[in-house]
């Protein structure tokens, strides 16, 4: 199993008050799946997203990923893991703006410890695969809205992280626009045999998941 | 390796210009202040060093060179019979009245010797020969008294002390930390000048010795010789010179106040900018993290850009500073801009730009990555 996430809790102090967030979620990820986690605002999706690609810490609960048991009380260790294993979309893309869209690939794989030539040419590989050939070194701002989301999927893909995670991908696109990307996210997940995890409202993604599960106050339904 | 630290920096343009210019002013301004201090502490010592002596002999306790005190001129009898000294002569420094044709009285520091060409000094004559100064009521001036005294010129003559002297000769770069143009005229006439007080009277002794003399040992047997006086080497007598100036006055003090302010100007400049620059790119700091890279990478990004900015500041700061070097000669001041101040302000800068960086590397430490996920 690629993912394990097993009885994750998570709670926020506000004030004097305790907020359960997350109660007890547990779910699991294979290689070249695609699950759509579905859920009104406040759910919990977002949390547990974070949880699970290593940004936040639960409460409780375990999250294993390739087998290996995240600790979560070290930072550096989690740090280690978004490096080895995981690959962001967010819903605003999240580029970086002075960085042309190869630079942009290019950096994230630096950080990965991917360099010079290797890093070049991996970052061409996912930018032709996502049909960018002709806007390598274009910036952000010269990109459109679908455009620019296909690179955000490109530096996910790119280094070979075994998981996924996708935060609203089609939220800031139009629906013909944001079908083509999910149209090609699937693609390739599948192709590189990928696991992929989409947080969102968007209907469409449903019809490229394989698993829909639903999220209500903290708790799978 | 990309370079997002560069190309983050450069991509805002305006930022960078104001960054960088408020560097240069820094640069510029630190320069302008340790360079026209660096002329005034050469123009402290500048005839020490100039004079080719060895060894200096002074009264008991004088602070430097322009503060002179008298003791007897035999004394130079004693140094010229230790072992080594080559030749020893009598130096007499001092302030006199100089009558203007305005008829306003100004201070002229004059120096007296018997024979000033021996001593190469002074060492930049533009007009005259030394040797007559021996023959009568003459004097050397600095090019320098005309803008005190105003236009003045070889032939003329000058009341100084109420005698009538004649100008015989200019010199150019003879200056005073008091800013007091200087005069150069025979010992006998000074003596004569300087009235009774002055009879049978010196205010020093130069000492140049043999080659390959011991000068340690020479300097101890010339105070052995004379308890009664204090006996210098000319870098520790030139240094003494200079640094009475610094410790025994507020000059160094304001000096010091203003360099640290030019240099607060600075950090808090570039502080200002690069924290505004690190909170408008919080998101893209965010999605470093998010993306797996640490705290360390984001205050390489920032180190680096207070690195270039230090570099690219420093550049564009050293060329007014150079600029100004003739635009102040003009005005006659001395602008010293050395390779080792040059040095020293380079390292400066930059660690005033990393101290600058380190407020933005607080904010980047609480950095959550999970504001990636907020729109």
């Amino acid at each position: 199993m690629l993912l394990e996430a097993t009885d994750i809790h998570k709670t926020f102090q506000e004030g004097r008050e305790t907020v359960h967030v997350l109660n007890g979620v547990t779910l699991s990820l294979a290689r070249g799946e695609i699950v759509s986690l579905e859920g009104p605002s406040g759910s919990g999706k977002t949390t547990l997203l974070s949880i699970i690609g290593c940004i936040l810490t639960p409460t409780s609960g375990r999250v294993v990923i390739e087998q290996h048991g995240v600790n979560a009380q070290h930072q550096g260790e989690l740090a280690r893991v978004r490096r080895q294993y995981i690959g962001f979309v967010f819903q605003q893309f999240n580029l970086f703006p002075a960085l042309t869209a190869l630079e942009n690939i290019e950096y994230a794989l630096n950080i990965k410890g991917v360099k010079g030539v290797a890093a070049q040419r991996e970052a061409e590989r996912v930018l032709v695969a996502v049909g960018l050939a002709e806007r390598l070194h274009f910036l952000p701002r010269d990109l459109s809205g679908g455009q620019k989301q296909r690179v955000a999927v490109a530096r996910a893909l790119a280094g070979n992280s075994p998981l996924i995670l996708a935060d609203e991908p089609t939220a800031n696109l139009d629906s013909v626009t944001g079908g083509q990307v999910l149209e090609m996210f699937r693609a390739l997940a599948k192709q590189e045999n990928r696991g992929l995890l989409i947080v969102t409202h968007d209907p469409k993604v449903r019809a490229v998941a394989d698993r829909v599960l639903k999220i209500e106050d903290g708790r799978l339904i | 390796m990309v370079d997002l630290a560069r190309k983050n920096l450069l991509h805002d343009k305006l930022r960078f210009v104001i960054t960088v210019s408020g560097v240069a002013f820094a640069v510029t301004l630190i320069f302008v202040q340790i360079g026209l201090f660096g002329g005034l502490l050469d123009n402290a010592s500048v005839t020490i060093d100039h004079l080719d002596a060895d060894i200096w002999v002074t009264s008991s306790k004088t602070p430097n060179i322009d503060f002179a005190h008298l003791f007897p001129e035999t004394s130079v009898q004693r140094v010229r019979s230790v072992p080594g000294v080559a030749r020893a002569d009598n130096l007499i420094v001092s302030f006199m009245f100089i009558s203007l044709p305005n008829g306003a009285r100004e201070n002229i520091e004059v120096y007296a010797l018997e024979d000033f060409s021996r001593w190469h000094f002074p060492w930049n004559v533009v007009q005259g020969n030394l040797d007559d100064l021996r023959r009568g009521r003459y004097f050397f001036l600095d090019e320098s008294a005309a803008r005190r005294f105003g236009p003045f010129a070889v032939g003329e003559y000058r009341e100084v002390l109420d005698y009538r002297l004649k100008i015989i000769g200019t010199t150019r770069e003879a200056l005073s930390f008091t800013t007091t143009p200087i005069g150069f005229m025979d010992y006998r006439i000074a003596q004569t000048l300087l009235g009774r007080e002055w009879v049978g009277r010196t205010t020093y002794i130069v000492a140049k010795l043999a080659p390959g003399a011991d000068v340690a040992a020479a300097k101890a047997e010339i105070q052995r010789r004379l308890p009664h006086n204090d006996v210098y080497t000319t870098a520790e007598w030139s240094r003494q010179s200079r640094s009475y100036w610094v410790e025994s006055t507020g000059i160094g003090f304001n000096m010091f106040m203003t360099v640290l302010l030019g240099g607060l100007v600075g950090i808090v400049i570039v502080a200002q900018t690069l924290y505004t620059s690190t909170m408008e790119h919080i998101k893209e700091f965010g999605t470093v993290k998010a993306i797996g890279g640490s705290n360390a990478d984001i205050y390489k990004i920032l180190a680096e850009q207070a690195v270039i900015s230090a570099v690219v500041g420093y550049a564009l700061g050293l060329i007014p500073a150079f600029a100004l070097v003739p635009a102040m000669a003009k005005g006659g001041l001395k602008l010293v801009i050395t390779p080792e101040l040059m040095l020293v302000v380079f390292v400066g800068t930059v660690a005033m730009c990393l101290l600058a960086a380190m407020v933005s590397f607080r904010k980047v430490a609480t950095i959550d990555p999970a504001l990636v996920f907020r729109g």
